[in-house]
């Protein structure tokens, strides 16, 4: 998979991110100050029956009719399980997307849409919100979708702490099902954030004879969900197949099947779209990507991401870390900022797939990043941090290349990279030897994704100096990304244990300031600062690459963030046979 | 009856005369010349610094031209002298874990042999117990819990690679330790270390150095796997990791042939001319175990 | 046939062997590779009920003595636990990814068994011609080969350039699955790339060895004893000489068995094709530790009862055994 925001990981956040859209204008943050917050998608309520009344109504090919075709997508990496509640693969929630419903779900536009719900108020206080369910919305054994399934979901994730979804119902307090069509989630706190757009509603009368030992290792074999498509076979490290759900609420898929096809390696792959054996490919790499430009009837496909590689300093204030104290100091990270060439590894690690990287906010979010002036700007300037270093007493006083402080420490570090992700075990190489030409020293390993991030994300005593990954921000507000350096998400996402009270201060001064101008204001502020501080080296804004055949199914809307493994499930509806 | 050292120096020149007049034997000798000149000087002809990467995308994989011979790889380098430098690393690696490889076989072997009874059983016991683990999944299982230097990767092919040197070289001994002059020596009253030192060793050496040459080629071979599998140390340029690579970059859908074919034709050639030394070694030295 | 007392002792040794393998893996894993549930948690936070419920479901929350003591009852009723990548029984999965394994194990064999015995007599039966000396450097070459290099020149060649046999999986995608005719059709075709690869690599050894003990074989006094009765040639060398030149064939099954495993992994990993091997291969990837220890278990077994029935067999074909 290229889109190594640690994979790990990877699913979580774009999760999370998908939310944000709806806090985008608004508040921008689940503080509990922001219940004055407009949140107008979905709270308002004339809002959700207009967009449901749109999304009702096909507006694209009208003449679209279900076909017994099989859409073919071939993949690297296959799901881990089939339970939504145990899952960490980005694969598995792209079927599981498809087979269990949420109750509000994303438009081609990435807007909130009803889904299981056709419609939903909040409560002028922002505590309650309040889901009408669907008549006609059905598991696939037959029984009827009800508020008690949700009432079950949500209570049950809540109460027992199950899967990333707990961390949207923290302050919930109960779900009330005045009627079967009819759920009032009230919670102890306003909710910026709307939980119907993540939280996959399961059924009640299949999971609630499990104990939440059971849930942790239930594999779900024959899951029963309410979406468009049902799971027909998983031949396991081979191949995965769903077809149409023919019992639907909504209208029926126009593709029979989709038949996912696992390949070992992403060249083969390639050449799999090539010679026709799949129709539409969910990621490829940027070297295998430019082979398939030009290929007969595949158009390869890219499309801006919000995303972003970096290397993380851990800057850790924890007891028991073991990281190198000598990377607290700022100058030096500097330095190492000053060293990298970005442009470079734009070119060699993506062959030229992506822009340069800066701040912390993608490129892609154009009203929101914020980009150093040529006089600010920290990179591909050897010489310049040679003059920090030297300024700073870091000199080479033995003569061995490397640099040591005055009490002799050589400026020597750990650098680490997922093996997998060799994007990312290039760019490593390169940053080593860019750090070198600067009389710092890096020693490169790589490990394998998992032991990473425990590595990594091991809070009270990290012991690492240096790694590359990226995150994958999925939708284009700043919050999220802007969120993962405070103090409070120490122990959460943030990877490199930076802490400062006023980049603090200025996030929630953020959060609750509606008018857009001044809020991006403060938003610079903190990107500049996070910036100059240096923890982060975001190395650059990749573009999401992807590829199809052009002759096989047609439709395919080209929406930022991608074809499919993107939010909307909109493009695996509807998507049409050639005849 | 004591062996001296001016008719070993005989005795290895002879052998060495045999290897040269078989025409396997000949053909291997001249692969492993062949590469361990290019290992040597090659890098000194030909030096490949691995920070002297592309300047853009398009330096990318690119196709042999009068500056790359055989063009660059998936950051922009050269791949001729990249495959030079992996020749080094290869060969340092099949080098090294086979010494360990031969040292715990060789005092496996020779303390069982030598020594019989409990020992014996309970070395034995032990080597038969390495010998029943499937190599391969061995050697994986323990390098994905040990991590991926190169000095992890040398230990663990070494640690899983002697117990057929340990079967080998005891079954010799066995043979050796009743055999006249050894009993005699024995009888004037030289003490164990003594005999082994200067006569068993002597003696269980040149079926340790055949073995030795194929063991090197398995060791080569074990190196290039895992490297491929990604278990190899990615830092560095050997072989293995080249093609581990050139697999991961998507190098052969683009026909980028340059990349795959080098690497793997000096796997080949080397390990060619390790098989084919040995096969001939042990065909001379030891004309009853033809079906090795 | 056999006395009972050798067949007693053997299948004790058999059982010391397994329970050795069994404490050698448990050392390995349970005592090497660090916190199961930091890796099982992975990133983020998890809270103490969480962590606490995870710890009983892998068994983690009991001292070691009784872990190890669970453990060995688990190998033996043959539960490896629960996987850390698919949160299912280790045994049900490779249960899934044996039947695959098999398949090209046994398609691999019958080419390098059919065809290494072929090209052995050949070469022995003519020795010292032509075509004993290209069969033999053929055989050394191929011996040479690193089994996943071949495996990715034959995907390219055949799959990529000429595009006439499938690279990936055991059938092709999205089809619907129609006669039982077609999908062996499927199948077979997806199966001849990795055998070709698994047995061009594994074949050369087989090819010497059979050739070598015929060879020796062949210079015994019963084979010109017979050759002098008046038997043909052909009737010589194929009822006395390869009956007996299998001796040393079967005692190199063991040899075989492992060299085969060795390669099933790198041709599953290059393929796709999802056995034990592949499965093995994303287990390391993933470092999913349950999956890993037991496949490796799986492996070892299967050495195991390998080196049991060439015992056995050498037992049956020895001359000396058979005619006392």
């Amino acid at each position: 998979m290229y889109q190594h925001s640690p994979s790990t990981m990877a699913p979580r956040l774009m999760v999370l991110l998908s939310g944000l859209i709806l806090l985008v204008a608004a508040c921008g943050s689940a503080a509990p100050s922001s219940s004055t917050a407009p949140t107008e998608a979905i709270a308002g309520s004339p809002a959700p029956s207009a967009s449901a009344a749109a999304a009702s109504s096909p507006t694209a090919a009208p003449a679209a009719t279900p076909s017994n075709a099989t859409l073919r997508v071939g993949w690297s990496s296959e799901p881990d399980t089939m339970n939504p509640l145990t899952t960490y693969s980005t694969e598995a929630d792209e079927v599981l997307h498809l087979v269990y419903d949420t109750l509000l779900g994303y438009d081609l536009e990435l807007k909130p849409k009803p889904e299981l719900a056709s419609a939903v108020e909040t409560s002028p206080d922002g505590t309650i919100l309040t889901y009408h369910l669907r008549p006609n919305a059905a598991w696939t054994d037959g029984k009827p979708v009800t508020s008690a399934d949700v009432k079950y979901t949500f209570e049950t994730i809540h109460k027992e702490s199950l899967s990333q979804y707990s961390q949207w119902l923290t302050h919930l307090i109960r779900v009330a099902t005045p009627d079967p069509a009819t759920a009032i989630v009230t919670f102890d706190k306003p909710q910026a954030f709307n939980p119907g757009l993540v939280v996959p509603i399961l059924p009640e009368h299949i999971w609630s004879a499990k104990s939440a030992k059971e849930i942790q290792s239930f594999a779900n074999e024959q899951p029963v969900g309410s979406g468009p498509f049902k799971l027909a076979e998983w031949k396991k490290g081979e191949s995965l197949t769903l077809e149409r759900n023919d019992a639907f609420w909504g209208d029926p898929a126009i593709a029979a099947k989709i038949a996912y096809t696992l390949y070992s390696n992403e060249d083969v792959e390639a050449q799999a779209l090539k010679g026709g054996d799949v129709d539409v490919l969910t990621e490829v790499p940027p070297t295998i990507w430019d082979g398939l430009t030009g290929a007969d009837n595949v158009k390869a496909v890219s499309l801006p991401s919000w995303s972003f590689h970096h290397i993380g300093m851990n800057v850790s204030d924890a007891k028991g870390s073991k990281g190198n104290p000598l990377l607290k100091d700022t100058t030096i990270r500097q330095a190492l900022g000053y060293a990298l060439d970005r442009q470079q590894l734009v070119e060699l690690a993506l062959a030229g797939h992506g822009k340069a990287g800066s701040s912390i906010v993608p490129l892609g979010m154009t009203e929101w990043h914020w980009e150093p002036t040529a006089e600010q700007a920290m990179n591909a300037n050897p010489d310049k941090a040679k003059q920090l270093l030297d300024a700073a007493g870091y000199v080479d006083r033995n003569g061995d290349g490397v640099r040591e402080s005055q009490d002799g420490r050589p400026l020597e570090f750990r650098l680490i990279a997922i093996e997998s992700t060799s994007v990312d075990v290039r760019a490593a190489q390169l940053f080593r030897d860019a750090a070198a030409t600067v009389g710092i020293k890096l020693d490169l390993a790589t490990l394998d994704e998992n032991t990473l991030g425990s590595t990594v994300y091991n809070t009270d005593a990290p012991d690492w100096d240096l790694f590359v990954w990226g995150w994958d921000s999925g939708v284009p507000d700043p919050d999220y990304m802007l969120g993962v350096p405070l103090c409070s998400q120490i122990g959460n996402n943030n990877d490199v244990f930076y802490c400062d009270k006023a980049y603090d201060a200025l996030y929630d001064q953020q959060a609750t300031t509606m008018d857009s101008v001044a809020r991006k204001a403060l938003t610079d502020q903190m990107q500049q600062k996070f910036y100059e501080d240096a923890a982060y080296l975001v190395m650059w804004y990749q573009d999401k690459l992807q590829a199809y055949r052009t002759d096989t199914w047609t439709g395919w809307a080209e929406i930022p963030g991608g074809v499919v493994f993107n939010f909307p499930r909109e493009n695996y509806l509807k998507v049409v046979p050639n005849q | 009856m004591m062996v001296l050292s001016a008719e070993r120096r005989a005795s290895i020149r002879r052998t060495f005369g045999q290897v040269w007049a078989d025409r396997l034997g000949r053909t291997g000798v001249v692969l492993l010349g062949a590469t361990a000149i290019v290992a040597l000087i090659g890098p000194i002809l030909f030096p490949f610094d691995p920070k002297q990467v592309g300047t853009s995308a398009s330096s990318i994989l690119r196709a042999p031209n009068g500056q790359h011979w055989l063009g660059t790889d998936e950051l922009g380098r050269d791949v001729f002298r990249a495959t030079i430098e992996g020749a080094r690393l290869s060969l340092v690696i099949g080098l090294l874990a086979t010494a360990i490889s031969i040292v715990i076989g060789s005092v496996v072997g020779i303390s069982a042999g030598y020594r019989l009874g409990r020992l014996d059983t309970v070395l034995m016991r032990f080597t038969d117990f390495f010998l029943v683990l499937p190599a391969v999944p061995l050697i994986i299982v323990l390098a994905a819990l040990f991590g991926q230097s190169t000095l992890m990767i040398i230990v663990v092919i070494g640690l899983t690679s002697w117990p057929a040197t340990a079967r080998i070289v005891r079954s010799q001994v066995l043979s050796l330790r009743e055999r006249q002059f050894i009993l005699r020596i024995r009888s004037l009253g030289a003490t164990d270390v003594r005999i082994i030192r200067s006569h068993i060793l002597w003696n269980v050496m040149p079926l340790i150095f055949a073995n030795t040459v194929l063991v090197i080629a398995g060791a080569i071979l074990a190196e290039a796997t895992l490297a491929f599998l990604g278990l190899g140390d990615p830092v560095q340029v050997s072989w293995g990791t080249m093609l581990h690579f050139a697999f991961e970059s998507g190098a052969t859908g683009r026909g980028a042939w340059w990349y795959v074919l080098p690497p793997g034709i000096g796997i080949v050639m080397v390990v060619l001319g390790f098989i084919l030394a040995g096969h001939t070694l042990d065909r001379i030295l030891n004309p009853r175990l033809r079906n090795r | 046939m056999f006395r009972a007392s050798y067949l007693a002792r053997k299948l004790l040794g058999v059982l010391i062997t397994l329970f050795a393998v069994a404490v050698f893996n448990f050392i390995l894993f349970r005592v090497l590779p660090g916190d199961p549930i930091r890796l099982q948690a992975r990133a983020g936070n998890m809270t103490p009920e969480a962590v606490q419920r995870l710890k009983e479901v892998y068994g983690l929350d009991q001292p070691l003595v009784v872990q190890f003591g669970l453990y060995l009852k688990n190998v033996f009723t043959g539960q490896f636990g629960t996987s850390f990548t698919y949160h299912r029984q280790v045994a049900d999965i490779l249960a899934e990814r044996i039947v695959n394994t098999l398949i090209l194990l046994a398609a691999a064999t019958i080419l390098v068994v059919g065809l290494g015995v072929a090209l052995g007599v050949l070469a022995a039966v003519r020795r010292g011609s032509r075509v004993d000396g290209t069969t033999v450097v053929g055989a050394l070459v191929f011996w040479s080969l690193p089994t996943f290099w071949v495996g990715l020149i034959l995907v390219f060649v055949f799959g990529v350039y000429l595009h006439v046999l499938p690279v990936s999986g055991t059938s092709s995608p999205g089809l619907s699955r129609g006669s039982p005719f077609a999908g062996a059709i499927d199948l077979g075709r997806h199966l001849i790339l990795p055998t070709i690869t698994l047995a061009l690599v594994d074949i050369g050894q087989f090819v010497l060895i059979t050739r070598s003990s015929l060879v020796d074989v062949m210079t015994e006094d019963f084979m010109l004893t017979a050759r002098a009765k008046g038997l043909s040639r052909r009737r010589v060398i194929w009822r006395h000489g390869v009956r007996n030149a299998l001796l040393p064939i079967v005692t190199a099954t063991a040899l075989y068995v492992g060299l085969i495993i060795g390669g099933a992994i790198q041709v599953e990993a290059v393929f796709s094709w999802p056995g034990m091997g592949r499965l093995m291969y994303d287990a390391v990837l993933r470092r999913d530790y349950p999956i890993l220890e037991a496949s490796f278990f799986v492996f070892a077994m299967v050495m195991i009862a390998a080196n049991f029935i060439s015992d056995l067999l050498y037992q049956v074909l020895d001359p000396r055994v058979r005619e006392a």
